[in-house]
């Protein structure tokens, strides 16, 4: 039990009403990757905060390296060894990436004045040691999502982390960024430093993990190795519920009807070129491809955004323009935002106000007037329709899990009654459980014989739930595929291919 | 060499030679060396304030209360040399610093310990201090002091070395802009060499990063707010003494005058970025526009007006680079 360089033993922490941990059990061996996973509220965010010294639990015991602890100062944790990386990477944006990974220590040691060659030394020297040559004299602000993340690494790593605990890791980044932050926890494992990987994303949790620690509303439901999980069994643990993902089968018969929504040779300099597709009533269209690719650029054309420079647009065989969101509403095309926080909702105000403004219009009496009570009512329904999870309307949106706001922006477009409805990453950083809830309404939308596009990078979800896929590289169609005469290797395969043709011509 | 033209200090230099060079051609008499050590005499204080003002934008926080700071600073530092009677200009400038740093401690208790936005807390302050001033005056029913004590103009007549030209003209270096020199080199010295300078630009940079990261905030607030209205007050005691008037109605309501230059020096009225170079150079170029339209006898209004014109344009400048930096970095992700 040597190996062993933290154990948190029947760790229980309650907050008002709420019992958020409830005698929780954890270990980490030395140089051991664990994943932690668990749905929104299952307590995986309190439990982090009481390792890292920020909460204090109310009865159990924190063992680091054989020393036991009742309650952990911040200063004690940081002392034995235990970085917290969060998911905005607490980085310094206007100061360059030495002086981000040297500062905190600086102040943590108390030291008044700068050395600058010091600082450069040091970023350089944890630079190299993880195989990362960001130039250190480079502002933060102008780095990839995936280099700011090698910076708070190196951050951590100053420290003299001995465990490093990053909480979802991933959601920015491409499939490739991926793979190198992989690749860099590998090399962390090597110098014995233990990480705690959180997770949403199954896929990941496979790859990356020698051990699982699943919790449930506040409960650890079990210690697994990766290769005694499948996920079908892993979803089971998070939400105690079995979700079946059958594949999506489209029920039109498309050749006898009138394409819903065509686009015929559409192009935006920088943004995509020459792209030609149909989408059918009924049909759930996915889009993939890398960031960047120009898919976010295109749905943003057809919803009015980003008028295109040439080609045609055609709604039910007859050409529009769409020169405003306004028109594209008016024509049943809704958008749901990749930047569901910025871009699809008022996030301090109460849920029920976020779904009446989408259907404020509709319910304008004769005189003027808003009819408040038929408002109410339908919101309600929309709500229970949606499975939103929360005590009251009254709640703001910021109160809700991500699962559940995104499910409050789905019922705002729900409720504009569209005929078209393009989701641009509908599920990301969302818990399985929701994410299960969100697949389930778009299919139900898409039965009802709205045409869907869903954008996403998550090779299962376009599997799952679409009966085309449209692949995207450098703004261009590369290939379309029909998902049930496909599956996820070849779709990858698509991918990478495409992106190694584009680099040899580079 | 792409680093240096990044950067916003070159383009505001190249405004400073053209606007020299065009009103140069208008008017010989500016590009003198007496004109320069003039306006140095003039608008020193100006870059005091300045660079008070770009500290406290650096932070992430803005402070428009430093003119008010520096005219009671200016007012109690010269009646305590009337009322004593001690005729020292070091008494002058000692009360005037200690009154402007206790203002600040005030801006800062607002602002560190009730958590106050900034702007809410310096509007009020701006008022409150004036207003104190006055009230306080009111009891004696003076706001001038029209006939300072000697060792006050003399201060405003100091000169480190003056050299009189065969043809008749002299030329003084004041103590002043060795004033503004020491200024800005212990400030850039702070700021680019202490921790706690570092500090306080990466509290403008990401606040929550810096509050999670342990910086002790609230110490650092009361060392700007601080160390900001200190400032304020030995820049007012240096404006009564050129003027050789000391008048608590002076220089409130000038505040965007200084508001434009640290702008127009690449500093960003969202924290976090700028320089002190960049200040100098923005306050030199509001100097010389503000000068040079008085020069060519263009009304007062009009200068308002320019004013007003460079904080837009140069916040729009600043915010558009800002979005190019992003779609470049947008790009990146595709390589």
């Amino acid at each position: 039990m040597n190996d062993v360089f933290l154990s948190v033993n029947n760790i229980s922490k309650r907050f008002g009403a709420v019992q958020a941990l409830d005698s929780v059990d954890l270990s980490v061996k030395k140089g051991e990757i664990l994943c932690l996973v668990g749905e929104n509220g299952s307590g995986k965010s309190t439990l982090i905060k009481i390792i890292a010294g920020v909460v204090e639990p109310d009865s159990g015991e924190i063992i680091i390296e054989g020393k036991s602890y009742k309650k952990l100062s911040a200063f004690e944790s940081m002392k034995s060894g235990i970085q917290v990386i969060y998911q905005d990477l607490s980085l310094f944006p206007n100061l360059t990436v030495a002086e981000n990974i040297s500062l905190n220590q600086r102040i943590e040691k108390g030291e008044k004045f700068v050395n600058w060659r010091g600082v450069k030394e040091i970023a350089e020297r944890e630079l190299k040691s993880i195989g990362k040559p960001i130039n250190p004299d480079a502002l933060v602000e102008e780095l990839s999502v995936a280099d700011k993340q090698v910076v708070a690494i190196c951050r951590a790593l100053t420290f003299g982390a001995k465990l490093i605990i990053m909480d979802e890791p991933t959601t920015a980044l491409t499939k490739n960024e991926v793979d190198t932050l992989f690749s860099i926890i590998g090399d962390l494992k090597k110098r014995d430093i233990s990480v705690i990987f959180v997770s949403h994303k199954l896929s990941e949790i496979f790859k990356i993990s020698e051990k699982v620690t699943v919790l449930r509303d506040g409960k650890k439901v079990g210690d697994f190795t990766s290769s005694e999980l499948d996920n079908e069994k892993l979803i089971f643990y998070m939400t105690g519920k079995k979700i079946v993902n059958t594949p999506f089968e489209c029920k039109i018969e498309k050749e006898k009807l009138l394409p819903l929504l065509e686009v015929r040779n559409l192009s935006k300099k920088r943004n995509f070129i020459d792209i030609n597709f149909k989408l059918y009533g009924g049909e759930i269209l996915g889009i993939t491809g890398l960031l960047g690719s120009g898919r976010s650029e295109l749905a943003i054309a057809i919803f009015g955004l980003n008028s295109p420079d040439t080609g045609e647009i055609f709604i039910e065989g007859k050409p529009v323009k769409i020169g405003s969101a306004w028109q594209a509403i008016d024509l049943g095309i809704c958008y749901l935002s990749e930047d569901r926080l910025g871009k699809g909702l008022f996030i301090e105000k109460e849920i029920g106000e976020n779904l009446e403004v989408a259907i404020l219009k509709d319910f304008i009496s004769k005189s003027g007037l808003i009819r408040k009570k038929m408002i109410k009512k339908k919101i309600e329904e929309l709500s229970k329709e949606l499975n939103i999870k929360t005590p009251s309307l009254d709640f703001t949106v910021a109160s809700l899990s991500g699962g559940n706001q995104q499910k409050v922006v789905v019922a705002k477009w729900i409720a504009a009654n569209p005929k078209i409805f393009i989701l641009d990453g509908p599920t990301v950083g969302i818990d399985v459980g929701s994410k299960s809830d969100i697949h389930q309404i778009i299919r139900g939308l898409a039965e009802k014989g709205i045409g869907i596009i869903i954008i996403s990078d998550e090779i299962p979800e376009i599997m799952q739930n679409t009966n085309r896929i449209l692949i995207m590289q450098r703004g261009r169609i590369v290939k379309e595929l029909q998902t049930n005469c496909t599956n996820e290797d070849e779709l990858n395969r698509v991918i990478t291919m495409a992106k190694a043709e584009e680099d040899a011509k580079i | 060499m792409k680093k240096v033209f990044r950067q916003n200090e070159i383009y505001v230099f190249f405004i400073m030679v053209v606007l020299a060079i065009v009103i140069t051609s208008i008017n010989r008499y500016f590009f003198t060396l007496e004109n320069f050590l003039d306006l140095l005499r003039g608008h020193s204080f100006e870059g005091i304030l300045a660079i008070g003002f770009f500290i406290v934008l650096l932070s992430g926080g803005i402070d428009v209360s430093f003119t008010a700071v520096a005219v009671v600073g200016m007012y109690l530092g010269v009646l305590t040399v009337v009322k004593t009677g001690i005729n020292n200009i070091w008494l002058a400038i000692a009360v005037a610093c200690l009154v402007g740093l206790i203002l600040g401690a005030i801006n800062a208790v607002f602002i560190g310990v009730f958590k106050i936005p900034t702007l809410i807390t310096t509007l009020g302050t701006l008022t409150a201090f004036q207003g104190g001033l006055l009230s306080y005056l009111q009891a004696t029913r003076q706001t001038v002091i029209s006939n300072p004590p000697q060792s006050i103009i003399n201060f405003g007549k100091a000169v480190l070395f003056r050299i009189e030209r065969p043809d008749g003209k002299i030329l003084e270096l004041s103590i002043y802009g060795l004033i503004f020199a020491a200024v800005a080199i212990v400030t850039w010295i702070i700021l680019k060499y202490t921790t706690l300078g570092r500090s306080i630009k990466a509290m403008g940079g990401n606040m929550e990063a810096a509050r999670r990261a342990g910086f002790n905030i609230l110490g650092t607030q009361f060392f700007i707010y601080c160390y900001v209205g200190m400032l304020a007050g030995l820049a007012g005691l240096m404006l009564g003494s050129y003027l050789r008037y000391v008048d608590a109605l002076y220089l409130v309501g000038n505040e965007l005058t200084i508001i434009a230059a640290v702008v127009l020096g690449g500093a960003s009225i969202m924290g976090g970025r700028g320089s002190i170079i960049g200040t100098v150079l923005g306050v030199s170029v509001i100097t010389i526009i503000n000068t040079s339209l008085v020069l060519m006898k263009i009304p007062s209004y009009f200068q308002q007006a320019v004013i007003g014109m460079i904080i837009v344009v140069s916040v729009s400048i600043t915010a558009y680079r800002q979005k190019v930096r992003e779609r470049q970095v947008r790009v990146l992700d595709v390589d």
